[in-house]
């Protein structure tokens, strides 16, 4: 606890010590409802925590104390005299984010509650060596940090990866870095961000974080059950009930691509059969054979196909891209639609480029889910493409890290000391990062952030 | 709709409102007022709010701002009013929540075209100074971050001295005092043309002839790159095709069509050898007459001389 805090309590205790264990599990309850804004005033906050009066007054001045909290703001009057509002203080500290996937990397800011203040994003290729990425991350990180007119300190790094992040000892924050890729076994991602800004860092699926973005702020704003499903290379669901997203047993829950499905008469995996490697190589086949003009005259005058020009030429007319597309959309729809039936969502968000950018791969998958459905199960669901782009990742990315700061179980140890970099248990493992030998010099490329003043 | 622009002065703007202007006529599509906002925030949440009541189907606008005018952006599209952006996008905004699309240049692009032309004129272990702009602009900051990207990447010999001006007018001062402070410093990159140029002449006036980069082809650079005076490298915004892109983006939004979240219109390296035609396609106007008396060139970098040149 910092001086003020201690002066606090000794000045309106009364005796009695206020930062007792006791006084913790109030002191999240309440700091929690402000955080999530279901209370504002302190008569929301008695009435939501059902504490008294002076127990409320006691625990927001400590809150206050240690610069969580801001009353400074008075709400509007109903009566009598204008309430105090009482606001959770995000931007005591931030958030840095980053998604990572085969062809970029996006950066952010966030406050402590998880909005978005500033993303980048750039061209990148994760197959080189992770050390290189782990160094362009840390300059842009320390970028952003510089660029922040009022300065302030980052409280925990949130990363979203293109593969499973698997669940289980690393629930308060991560200790190891997950081998998310082959060429992540040995080298210490998490580790090396550790030492370098000293905040716990948390590492989730570019699914988990994109539906947990649809959910906070897209689609399924405000929504109980969602059904998120990412189309690209791979196909993955991010499954959110009662307002949470499922992370299953290991963290591997969604991972819909390995399930089989048949297509005129080949049997093969749903990543395989209706993936954007599928569209790419029938549509390949479509411009050699001539079958479809469109793919036929891009290839002719010498550009590449790939799914985004399937795309594109079914969003224009051509027929064969549409059917591939179709036959892609009626796959997965078949799949969304067991999901559908076993979870009963209230909307099913697409997303993905392939899906952005044109209508028949959204056709294919509704005419699936809504024909093989039970009707209760579709009367009022609805299916949509995400809006939100690439920037559900870094939103989602930077909610995980604000639910997992404010957990109440990682919370009870720090907040009596004010900043989450100093829980007793993150508190050792930066010791031991701190100790640990850094990467080998053959694992840094030349550039190093320290080259770049100021 | 509306347009509603930080300011309406200068090239840029002019060929930006140009270019979307053709569009929406060709469309149909009538433009029922181009606002300026001087460059003030109080004015851009005063016209943003008044729009609100004046109901557009759809405003294109380029934010003043990031925190101060989000809640203002925030309004708009809350009031059902489809949003387009240009350039930048106040903080917190979000795709498809908040605004249809963003519409930019390629201003990473930019960086990276600046850095890839300038590194031929960088000695092996050259010192590089980079001037960038302190305020948190998302343009500028997106050229500062490319350019040290590409040559980090591409020639890690190079050594960067970073230093960031607040107003146009100390961005001169700061290069004399770098060059004081990092006497190897033997090229500049600075984020926009018109403190590049100031830099340039004043750095000139003191005795020092540095390779210089920047973003944007004004009159002054191009001229100073035709000449061969100090500019090497010069990567240049499209404003009229952003302008036309801007457009094409609201028509389609207002059919109700899926548009990207994010649009950004590719820039064009610029080096002495092929300043003229540049000049012609992103003014959309021949090239200023006295350079090309000076000196105009082929695509191939040789000299040629022009016959007539009576506009400019």
């Amino acid at each position: 606890m910092d001086a003020n805090a201690a002066e606090s309590s000794r000045l309106r205790g009364k005796g009695r010590p206020r930062t007792s264990e006791t006084a913790i599990p109030s002191l999240i309850e309440i700091l929690n409802l402000i955080r999530t804004e279901r209370a504002s005033t302190r008569q929301e906050l008695e009435r939501e925590a059902e504490l008294g009066r002076a127990v409320v007054a006691d625990r927001l001045q400590l809150l206050s104390d240690l610069n969580l909290v801001d009353e400074s703001e008075l709400g509007h009057a109903t009566g009598g005299r204008a309430p105090r509002l009482v606001k959770f203080s995000a931007r005591r500290g931030l958030i840095l984010l980053a998604t990572l996937d085969q062809m970029s990397i996006g950066v952010g800011v966030s406050d402590l509650s998880g909005n978005l203040l500033t993303q980048h994003h750039e061209a990148a290729n994760l197959t080189a060596p992770v050390a290189q990425l782990a160094d362009r991350l840390t300059s842009l990180f320390n970028w952003c940090l510089e660029r922040q007119v009022t300065p302030t300190a980052p409280w925990g790094i949130s990363l979203s990866v293109p593969g499973t992040v698997p669940s289980g000892r690393d629930d308060a924050f991560m200790t190891t870095t997950p081998p998310v890729l082959p060429a992540w076994e040995d080298f210490p991602l998490v580790e090396t961000l550790t030492r370098q800004f000293g905040v716990p860092v948390w590492i989730r699926s570019s699914v988990e974080t994109m539906a947990m973005g649809e959910l906070h702020v897209g689609a399924g704003h405000g929504l109980r059950s969602m059904l998120f499903v990412k189309v690209g290379r791979r196909i993955g669901a991010g499954i959110v009930c009662d307002g949470q997203l499922y992370r299953g047993a290991q963290g591997a829950a969604g991972l819909i691509g390995a399930l089989p499905v048949v297509s005129d008469g080949v049997a093969g995996t749903l990543d395989v059969m209706a993936g954007s490697n599928m569209i790419e190589r029938e549509g390949r086949a479509a411009a050699e054979s001539g079958r479809s003009p469109v793919l036929a005259d891009l290839l002719r005058r010498g550009t590449e196909i790939t799914s985004i020009e399937v795309s594109q030429a079914a969003q224009i007319g051509d027929t064969a891209a549409s059917a591939i597309l179709s036959k892609s959309g009626h796959l997965i729809g078949q799949v969304v639609a067991t999901l559908t039936n076993a979870l009963n969502p209230e909307i099913i968000v697409l997303s993905g480029t392939l899906v952005q950018t044109n209508d028949n791969l959204l056709a294919g998958i509704r005419e699936t889910v809504y024909g093989a459905s039970h009707p209760l199960v579709t009367r009022d669901l609805r299916i949509i493409c995400s809006q939100m782009g690439s920037s559900a990742g870094l939103v989602g990315a930077a909610r995980v890290a604000s639910e997992a700061l404010f957990s109440p179980s990682f919370l009870k140890d720090w907040i009596l000391h004010g900043k989450p970099n100093m829980h007793p248990g993150f508190v050792a493992f930066h010791g031991l990062a701190d100790k640990a030998e850094p990467p080998p010099p053959n694992h840094l490329p030349p550039s190093d952030p320290r080259r770049i003043e100021p | 709709m509306a347009i509603v622009l930080h300011t309406l002065d200068g090239d840029w703007t002019k060929q930006q409102i140009s270019g979307m202007l053709g569009i929406f006529g060709d469309c149909g599509v009538v433009v029922t007022e181009v606002i300026d906002c001087g460059f003030s925030v109080n004015r851009q949440v005063s016209e943003l709010d008044r729009l609100i009541v004046a109901a557009p189907d759809a405003i294109v606008a380029l934010p003043v701002a990031n925190e101060q005018v989000a809640a203002a952006f925030r309004r708009v599209s809350e009031s059902g009013i489809r949003l387009i952006l240009l350039e930048n996008v106040p903080t917190g905004l979000l795709p498809g929540k908040h605004y249809t699309s963003l519409v930019s240049s390629d201003n990473f692009g930019l960086g990276k075209m600046a850095a890839a032309g300038l590194a031929p004129h960088l000695v092996e272990g050259a010192a590089v100074g980079v001037l960038g702009f302190a305020a948190d602009f998302f343009a500028t900051n997106e050229r500062e971050i490319a350019f040290a990207n590409w040559l980090q990447a591409n020639r890690p010999d190079v050594r960067s001295h970073v230093r960031r001006f607040g107003a146009m007018d100390e961005a001169a001062e700061l290069a004399l005092q770098m060059i004081a402070d990092h006497p190897d410093i033997s090229a500049f990159f600075v984020v926009w043309d018109t403190p590049a140029n100031a830099v340039a002449t004043r750095l000139q006036s003191a005795g020092y002839t540095p390779a210089m980069a920047t973003v944007d082809l004004g009159e002054d650079v191009a001229i100073a790159l035709a000449a061969g005076r100090q500019f090497v490298s010069v990567a240049a915004q499209l404003p009229f095709q952003q302008g036309v892109a801007a457009a094409r983006t609201t028509i389609l939004a207002l059919l109700d069509r899926t548009v990207p979240a994010w649009i950004a219109i590719p820039g064009m390296s610029v080096a002495q050898s092929n300043v003229a035609d540049s000049f012609q396609i992103i003014w959309r106007k021949p090239a200023p007459a006295r350079r090309c008396a000076c000196l105009a060139l082929r695509p191939d970098g040789k000299s040629r001389t022009v016959r007539s040149v009576s506009i400019g």
